[in-house]
């Protein structure tokens, strides 16, 4: 009875639910002029650039396959996938493997620079809402407060292939 | 310890004997007076009954109890084997099926009696031959067999050493009322999991009585440290054959024997303790004097399957393991990784001609090796087709009663060996194929006679190898497919319109059937036809790198042509160059390499053909199709590679031919799904992945 009647003064009470809240851990990358925070959660790896097979008569933004480990693992452009210019592959570019649905497998996905790891209470995000007017799609899922810092926060549907 | 660890092998051998079962009871539909098909049957339904006993499926036991007495009948003659026993006794396979089913599925064997089949089996056995010959065909057996060595030589339990503590037990079990009997289980000589087996016994007798001593102890059988037999005292109140009966009922028991455990004969450890456990030896010894007689005809009662089954398992018994397929697939994995290990150090090889030929000697010599494992590795993985197949003589034979047409299976080849993952998944397609040949193809008994065929519908399955391709083919004598029916049916669907369909020749209107959402059938029926189907077949068989395709003569049948790689995960391969890039062909699919001129290339249609010894071939250019910049040839000459799928040939023009190799495929993912003209990818020895181009949708 002691537990039930502390729950129900939780909401009523501030401070109380800072103690139990999720820190998440992003991973900053940038792409041209813009940074974007992915959950760290999702990354299974982070690898150099390297020579990428190209697979014929697929979308432009999939620039194919690497060899990682002995697994065939398909790239994508992520610039490309958004609507930005073509990559410029620099020696700061790198892959980054994405694990987000186990049944899917791993996707590798371009990435200009890979900045740093931040770490963000689940109360210091924003979720964003989309507007619906718009066509062009959106690939942010919230906004993160870093500081002073606004860090954009990658929706992973991103990867998702338009069925065509 | 409990019996679910048992469950994987009694769900494997329930299966095995269901499948023969099924196959035994179709030969004696054919051969009702064949006494080894009888014997077959009576001792797969007793092992069945002994399993199903064990692992306490108490109604599956009881059915299988039911038709080995039906059989125990019929092997004495009591009855003979009528065309509605066969229907009845199938039906009672439908239902130990669906008892396997639901233990597969929820370990539990459901709730279904099935008291009509029980009901009709009993009548089988009281309706013929009269009253009397049902208890003489019970008792017949145990008289007839000529065996009695119950007693004297066998009587192990005598000779166990036994100390105070496990006689003060006997001794306390005797004044209980209860009888002190002793048995000998021997376990046979080529049994594959002798402590399985013991387990099983020792699990049995204990639901009869108390296990009072075991030599060696329970512990050792457990861990399977005896040699062919072991001993148990055992205090029970039942007769000593129900205790011999349930242990004999386990499978791959060789003999039990039993009787009264003889308190002048066991050894004390300690000699005070012997002379009062002798005394209570003559009461014990009046106590059951029924006991001993009846304990040696019980054991020839439970023997006369022996030698039966002895002469039936030997072909069967060559030494075979069963091994988990994932295990097999690590181990695939692992002859993949040492073969893109192997490569890298042939190319790392080439180019450096400073190094010893000892080297290069050394890396043939890895080369054979690692081809030889991997042939090894995929024969492990075949097996025969038969698992598959053995069930359609029995399903045909179904559906030639509710389709109230005659047709008769034929097939041949099932000892064809395919890739266990394939033979798991063409199962159902071929039952789709047979299945349409049954319902769609074969005319009814009226019309056929019209057109002077034979009043039984033929309908063949063939399997063979051709190469490094294994063919299933699915053939029958019936009506063939009509194109115009086929036609008409395209265009109401909207699948072609009337102009295209216009031009097409007979065969493309027949492929039409493979498009999704196609069903001729006139009307749909439980057997064939709900628009599901031969898409989804091709799709399957696409899915495993096989193909399907379609021969039909209207009024004279149809061919359905199944043909799958004989293995999937390693093939040879000819590395070739188009532009910048590296592609594989499969061997298999390559008919020759040619060398032209370009002055050599005529124009058919509009189209790049050669004549290449009179055959004229259509030229494919790679660099176009796979959209890449390839370098002109600077001679006038051309590498074409001449490859085939099925009748049709084409001609891929590449750059330049790097050689044969090994390779390995890998998927190229899901995400990859839609990439043309691309079966899949492989790894090269400098780590660079090349992909490997699909013949067949190139063609």
């Amino acid at each position: 009875m002691e537990q039930l009647s502390n729950i129900n003064n939780l909401p009523a009470d501030g401070d109380e639910t800072k103690i139990i809240k999720e820190i998440l851990q992003y991973i900053v990358i940038r792409l041209g002029d813009e940074e974007y925070g992915i959950d760290i959660n999702y990354i299974d790896n982070i690898v150099r650039m390297q020579h990428v097979t190209r697979v014929p008569k697929v979308p432009n933004y999939l620039k194919g396959v690497i060899n990682l480990r002995g697994e065939v693992i398909p790239v994508m452009s992520l610039r490309l996938k958004m609507g930005l210019p073509e990559d410029e592959i620099g020696r700061a570019t790198r892959i980054l493997i994405l694990k987000v649905d186990s049944e899917e497998g791993a996707v590798g996905v371009i990435v200009d620079e890979v900045k740093e790891v931040v770490k963000l209470a689940s109360d210091e995000i924003e979720n964003v809402s989309h507007d619906s007017k718009s066509d062009k799609p959106v690939y942010v899922s919230g906004v993160g407060k870093n500081g002073n810092d606004l860090i954009s926060l990658l929706d992973l549907s991103v990867i998702n292939l338009e069925d065509n | 310890m409990d019996v679910s660890q048992y469950l994987e092998i009694f769900l494997d051998e329930t299966n095995e004997h269901l499948e023969s079962l099924n196959k035994q009871i179709l030969n004696l539909e054919q051969n009702p007076d064949d006494m080894d098909t009888v014997n077959e049957i009576f001792r797969a339904a007793h092992s069945m009954k002994g399993m199903a006993g064990t692992m306490g499926y108490k109604r599956m036991q009881a059915l299988t109890h039911d038709m080995e007495n039906v059989f125990s009948d019929v092997r004495t003659g009591a009855i003979k084997v009528q065309p509605e026993m066969i229907d009845i006794l199938f039906q009672c396979l439908d239902a130990l099926q669906e008892y396997t089913d639901n233990i597969r599925n929820t370990s539990d064997e459901g709730t279904n009696d099935n008291e009509p089949i029980i009901k009709a089996l009993n009548e089988i056995r009281n309706s013929k031959g009269g009253a009397a010959p049902a208890p003489a065909a019970s008792e017949a057996p145990k008289e007839e067999a000529p065996k009695a060595d119950g007693a004297g030589s066998s009587e192990k339990w005598n000779e166990i050493p036994f100390d105070e503590s496990q006689i003060n037990v006997m001794q306390e079990a005797l004044k209980a009322g209860k009888k002190v009997y002793g048995l000998n289980v021997v376990v046979m000589p080529d049994c594959v999991l002798k402590a399985a087996r013991a387990f099983l016994v020792l699990k049995a007798v204990e639901e009869k009585g108390e296990i009072l001593v075991s030599n060696p102890p329970a512990q050792d059988i457990e861990d399977e440290k005896f040699d062919l037999d072991f001993t148990l005292v055992v205090a029970s109140d039942e007769p000593v054959e129900n205790l011999i009966s349930v242990a004999a009922s386990v499978s791959e028991i060789d003999k039990v024997t039993g009787g009264p455990l003889d308190f002048d004969k066991i050894k004390p450890a300690d000699a005070e303790e012997g002379a009062p456990a002798a005394a209570e030896a003559p009461a014990a010894a009046t106590a059951t004097p029924a006991a001993t007689p009846a304990a040696v005809a019980a054991h020839p009662g439970n023997a006369p399957a022996k030698p039966a089954e002895k002469k039936a398992a030997k072909p069967i018994a060559n030494k075979t393991i069963r091994v988990d397929i994932e295990k097999l697939d690590s181990l695939m994995n692992l002859v993949s990784e040492l073969i893109i290990a192997k490569n890298s150090l042939v190319s790392a090889s080439t180019g450096n001609a400073a190094n010893s030929a000892a080297f290069n000697e050394q890396i043939e010599y890895l080369e054979s090796v690692t081809t030889n494992l991997h042939e090894s590795v995929m024969k492990v993985r075949m097996v025969p087709i038969e698992s598959t197949v053995s069930k359609f003589p029995r399903m045909i034979r179904d559906l030639s009663k509710s389709l109230n047409k005659k047709m008769e299976l034929f097939m041949t080849g099932e000892d064809t060996e395919l890739d266990r993952t394939v033979v798991d998944q063409i199962g159902d397609h071929l039952m789709h194929l047979l299945r349409n040949s049954a319902d769609h193809g074969l005319e009814t008994a009226e019309v056929r006679a019209e057109r002077g065929k034979p009043p039984v519908g033929s309908i063949f399955l063939d399997a063979f190898q051709e190469g490094n391709n294994v063919i299933i083919q699915v053939r029958d004598d019936g009506n063939g497919i009509d194109p115009e029916i086929v036609k008409a049916k395209a265009i109401e669907r909207g699948i072609v319109t009337p102009e295209q369909a216009a031009v097409m020749n007979q065969q493309e209107i027949i492929n039409l059937l493979f498009l999704p959402g196609f069903s001729t059938a006139k009307k749909v029926s439980d057997i064939s036809g709900r628009g599901v189907g031969l898409d989804v077949v091709r799709s399957n068989i696409e899915a495993l790198s096989g193909e399907v395709s379609v021969k039909s003569q209207l009024g004279v049948g149809s061919t359905w042509t199944i043909r799958l790689p004989l293995t999937l995960a390693i093939i040879q391969s000819l590395m070739v160059v188009v532009g910048e890039e590296k592609y594989a062909i499969s061997l298999a699919s390559i008919e020759t390499i040619e060398t032209i001129r370009e002055s050599d290339i005529k124009y058919v249609q509009n189209e790049e053909v050669i004549n290449l010894r009179g055959t004229v071939i259509p030229l494919i250019r790679l660099n176009k199709v796979l959209e890449n910049e390839s370098k002109p040839s600077n001679d006038g000459s051309m590498v074409v590679v001449i490859v085939k799928k099925g009748d049709k040939m084409a001609g891929l023009v590449i750059d330049e031919l790097m050689g044969q190799q090994e390779i390995v495929i890998k998927s190229l993912g899901k995400y990859i799904k839609h990439a043309k003209f691309i079966s899949g990818a492989t790894i090269l020895g400098d780590g660079e992945v090349a992909l490997i181009l699909d013949v067949n949708a190139l063609l």
